[in-house]
């Protein structure tokens, strides 16, 4: 299936502007809306940028009017940021969802919809299976309010879509994205002046670089699957391998001091991790993207190491001090 | 795969010519030590250390920075140190492969002489059959499990990476308690284990490598010592499971002498519920002696690896049949009870 008219929401984050000037280069595609509360991260060509909080039942006659075949749910809030609380990123994520499902209800139109989820549904587990599968979800007790949201998220459009069998919904489930551009949980971390990790615990990470993370997602437009799909680049990096690829000093901390130490710095005012991040640094978690491959047919073209690779390539060139890194390269 | 080739250079002495002409074993005879040991057998290389602080200091003397300086200086030191540093500023900078389960190769082969000091001369290992794994694709190794940690997979690897003419690197299936713990959950990744869960002896089948399993699982590890070389219930024969829907040949291994090491007299059940553990074991020397208690004693092993199963003729079919499914449990289990049996009286004295 070919969409011909795309809405997207939370265009304003650095994916989602990127997703829309990838879609305008595409002649098939006649129409592009952009909807969010902030304004795009850089000029696009021919979006129409309808600027409205999703949380606010308005989208429920936006949306129709905008005579859309596929909507690209993008505004899903993965850490709330600077001067954003918890309760607020809460809502953004289930409230704006229920909001907009309530609007592709009276959308006559609308044909497919592709959520860019995420894989923190399957948590981080010590005894998990190494590679999640997508039926996998529901194998350990949900565990931090992160968790809690993409479930319920999930649960609405599950809903959704069984109501309503004509139309077509992705459930995208990313693992974490890197790249040089992004402000994401992992390059905040990596960012941080000491790393904080818990002592003798060296966890699977996987990620996706930004550049597949955007290609995946517009496979997913042109070719949209019922059901969830796993989202991530092959392979996986230790954490240990992580930090010592950036080159960051880390702070080895004992379990029961990790969260003591985290909770102090961030009231310092230095950036936090969130409940679902810090077991995401104990135990880690990987995911098959056989799915990916197979039936949306897209192949990221970085695997997990590769894409760090280029993150710390592009980070090292703002570094001060040469690292332990340089001097081998000499 | 190059790893493989690689991977040969275990065999030495006048196996490292072929596979073909490889003498068995004599225990206890005489052993080459490996080049990069030869140079400084258990001295401190003092020599190199002085002709290397002298170079630095020229090097600083002229003026160089403290980096290049190093790199020159480090020209003084014999090859395999010099070798040995570079490796760890390598691994330092993050420099070294891990596989996406989390198997580093070089951390495994950094520890495999102490491994061998535990196979030659503490616990004197005979490996018997070890051809009887196939070289190449999809295998699952089940063996019996005792001894409370289980140093017999460790072993088993040892032997498959020594003995076998071309050695292989086994994953083995560990309890997901062990990935709960720290260091330990990182040691087991990185020597090639991975969480005991169907979905991950599937993935690791279907890319055709060789899976250990332990099917007695912490029942056998943590059996009391009057309980020894009696096998335990095979759990629900998950693993056959498994080979028949992949069609991997399954190897029975019967491992003597493992049973010895922590010879468990009592099990204090409430400490191992307090720390979520399957059992805490009590030994003659554990918790007694404290630290000292952990080293395991030196009893003599044996282990035998029988003729492989075929299960690919069954068809994947085959793993819905239950009663297939638990005959040929059975029947493994059968099989490695007897060569347990066998290897016993043939091993004679558990310790000398």
């Amino acid at each position: 299936m070919q969409p011909r008219r795309i809405l997207i929401t939370g265009v304003g984050s650095f994916l989602g502007t990127e997703l829309a000037r990838r879609l305008e280069s595409d002649p098939e595609i006649e129409y592009i809306a952009g909807l969010d509360d902030r304004p795009p991260q850089a000029r696009l060509e021919r979006t129409d940028f309808i600027e409205a909080d999703i949380r606010s039942p308005l989208i429920g006659k936006l949306i129709p009017q905008a005579r859309v075949d596929m909507v690209v749910h993008n505004k899903i809030v993965r850490r709330p940021g600077p001067g954003m609380s918890e309760r607020s990123a809460h809502d953004i994520n289930v409230i704006g969802s229920l909001q907009l499902l309530a609007a592709c209800e009276k959308a006559e139109s609308l044909r497919a919809i592709v959520v860019r989820g995420s894989a923190g549904v399957y948590g981080a587990e010590p005894s998990a299976p190494q590679f999640y599968t997508e039926e996998m979800a529901r194998l350990y007790p949900l565990r931090s309010r992160f968790q809690r949201d993409v479930a319920e998220i999930e649960n609405y459009f599950d809903t959704f879509s069984r109501r309503h069998p004509r139309i077509v919904c992705t459930m995208l489930r990313y693992q974490p994205s890197v790249g040089p551009s992004l402000d994401s949980q992992i390059t905040r971390y990596l960012a941080l002046p000491v790393v904080p990790t818990y002592m003798g615990f060296d966890p699977r990470l996987q990620f996706i670089h930004e550049l597949d993370a955007i290609e995946a997602l517009v496979a997913t437009i042109k070719n949209p699957v019922r059901g969830p799909v796993n989202v991530a680049a092959p392979g996986t990096i230790g954490l240990t391998k992580l930090v010592r690829m950036a080159a960051k000093p880390t702070a080895p901390l004992l379990p029961p001091f990790f969260g003591l130490a985290v909770d102090t710095a961030q009231r310092a005012g230095i950036d936090g991790l969130s409940p679902d991040f810090r077991r995401l640094l104990r135990y880690g978690r990987a995911v098959d993207i056989s799915r990916l491959v197979e039936e949306v047919g897209y192949r990221p073209r970085l695997d997990t190491v590769e894409a760090v690779k280029d993150y710390v390539r592009a980070e090292r060139g703002k570094q001060l001090l040469p690292t332990i890194r340089d001097l081998v390269a000499r | 795969m190059s790893t493989r080739v690689e991977q040969n250079r275990f065999s030495r002495g006048p196996r490292a010519g072929g596979p073909a002409g490889t003498p068995p074993r004599e225990p206890g005879g005489h052993r080459e030590t490996r080049a990069g040991q030869r140079a400084y057998p258990g001295a401190f290389p003092i020599g190199p250390t002085i002709s290397f602080l002298r170079r630095l200091r020229a090097s600083l003397d002229a003026g160089s920075e403290l980096p290049q300086s190093l790199a020159e200086a480090a020209g003084a030191l014999p090859r395999d140190l010099r070798d040995a540093l570079d490796r760890m500023v390598h691994r330092l900078a993050g420099d070294y492969a891990e596989d996406e389960w989390g198997f580093d190769e070089e951390f495994a082969d950094s520890l495999l002489p102490f491994f061998e000091f535990l196979y030659d001369r503490w616990w004197r290992v005979q490996a018997i059959g070890t051809r009887n794994v196939p070289s190449h694709g999809r295998t699952l190794i089940v063996a019996n499990h005792a001894g409370v940690v289980p140093w017999d997979a460790t072993m088993m690897s040892v032997a498959m990476l020594r003995e076998h003419p071309l050695p292989r690197y086994a994953r083995f299936l560990v309890l997901d308690w062990a990935f709960t713990l720290p260091w330990v959950s990182v040691a087991m990744r990185k020597l090639g284990g991975v969480v005991a869960s169907p979905y991950n002896t599937l993935r690791l089948l279907e890319q055709d490598e060789l899976v250990a399993v332990f099917p007695e699982g912490a029942k056998g590890a943590g059996k009391g010592f009057g309980q020894r070389y009696r096998l335990q219930r095979f759990g629900r024969g998950g693993f056959v499971e498994i080979a028949l829907r992949t069609g991997s040949p399954i190897v029975p291994v019967a491992v003597v002498g493992s049973e010895e090491i922590y010879p468990k007299v009592a099990d204090a059940s409430l400490v191992a519920r307090a720390i979520g553990a399957p059992y805490f074991p009590i030994t003659p020397t554990f918790p007694a002696l404290g630290p000292l208690g952990v080293i395991p004693l030196p009893s003599k092993w044996r282990i035998e690896f029988c003729e492989p199963i075929p299960t690919a003729q069954f068809g994947p079919e085959a793993a819905e049949d239950r009663s297939f499914v638990f005959e040929l449990s059975e029947r493994i289990r059968e099989t490695i009870q007897s060569k347990v049996y066998d290897n016993l009286v043939a091993r004679g004295s558990a310790f000398i």
